[in-house]
């Protein structure tokens, strides 16, 4: 709980003996997902390593040929001091829309269709400049075919947006084929929730 | 010879297959408070919302300022005041199996929320920073380099 200041405080003395100035400290804070889940950090350097794996966690490096500092929790008034600005800053997470489509048809099913209206509104809330459109596919047919027909799929996708207003210069179409899965699977298994086309407003 | 005009080959494809946006922009600029600009060779410009981030650029902060970006694979950075961020590889396309991305941190502070690059292969994503490496695991993190 005390490190943070603590070294803040042992950094004072340093510089009181002139020797501060010239290293650069830097801090590793593990913070928690947006879906509550928790992640991990690897943090290393010459010295060795360390893995952050609990939210608030936290490690100081002094040096590249020093170790990482083993984790300890981070006070929350510190942190809300030095990364205050920075965490303002962050800007709302992209917004991703599924689309998928009636079987061997070019047409969205009914709820997709739906979705369209939303991702009208967005673009305008968010003020957004940058809508990619990506084609994903399962894994049944060859790659390539997969790549082309997602790409395929998504710019049907972006037609149907340009015909509802929106710019084009702000629209990127990408196909990924097979290769992004939302359910990982074997090659040549069909999974319906795996063919769809995501758009993402930035 | 023949070994040195496939390597330069395989450097264009590399090159080319960087650009993810038809631009070949691989970030947004979103938000933006005081001063905050993007270095891209000899020029500076502005960072102001909507601008693009290339592959290459330092996204640098002045005392008071912040900016937050969002990159084409979700990823999104955002820097404290007195800041500097250098975006050194970013490569996205999961079709070719490109995906790569290396982030420096010079000074200053930052919030980090790993996207999709990190989801589909960790290992092609570091962070690093004067005096170390950070690997990703599917997360957020906030880091800060010198400073008191």
């Amino acid at each position: 709980m005390k490190r943070l200041p603590l070294a803040l405080a042992w950094c004072g003395l340093l510089l009181l003996a002139s020797s501060c100035a010239s290293t650069t400290k830097n801090t590793v804070v593990l913070q928690p997902d947006a879906d509550g889940k928790t992640g991990e950090v690897v943090v290393s350097n010459r010295g060795g390593s360390q893995v952050l794996t609990q939210p608030g966690q936290i490690t100081e490096i002094s040096n590249a040929a020093s170790a990482p500092s083993t984790p300890a929790q981070a006070e929350p008034a510190a942190i809300t001091k030095t990364f205050g600005p920075a965490l303002a800053a962050l800007p709302d997470p992209p917004v991703r829309y599924l689309l998928y489509f009636q079987s061997a048809s070019s047409s969205l099913t009914p709820e997709s269709e739906k979705l369209i209206a939303e991702i009208l509104s967005s673009v305008k809330t968010r003020s957004s400049t940058d809508l990619s459109i990506v084609g994903h596919t399962d894994r049944k047919g060859s790659r390539q075919q997969n790549y082309r027909l997602g790409l395929n799929r998504a710019l049907a996708i972006k037609s149907l947006l340009i015909s509802k207003g929106i710019d084009p210069s702000i629209i990127e179409v990408e196909s990924h084929g097979e290769d992004n899965p939302l359910i990982k699977t074997e090659d040549e298994v069909a999974e319906p929730r795996n063919r769809r086309v995501e758009v993402t407003v930035r | 010879m023949k070994h040195l005009g496939s390597a330069i080959a395989a450097v264009l494809v590399l090159l080319v297959g960087s650009a993810a946006a038809s631009d070949g922009s691989v970030a947004v600029v979103k938000t933006v408070k005081g001063p905050a600009s993007i270095v891209r060779g000899q020029s500076v410009v502005p960072a102001v919302a909507n601008e693009r981030v290339f592959q290459g650029d330092t996204l640098r902060t002045g005392a008071d300022g912040s900016l937050g970006v969002i990159f084409k694979d979700d990823t999104i950075i955002s820097l404290g005041p007195n800041s500097e961020l250098v975006v050194d590889v970013f490569l996205y396309a999961p079709a070719e199996g490109k995906l790569s991305f290396v982030a420096r941190m010079l000074r200053g502070t930052a919030a980090y929320v790993s996207g999709i690059i990190a989801k589909l292969s960790p290992q092609s994503v570091r962070f690093e920073t004067p005096v170390a490496t950070l690997g990703i695991r599917g997360t957020r993190f906030l880091v800060k380099v010198g400073g008191e």
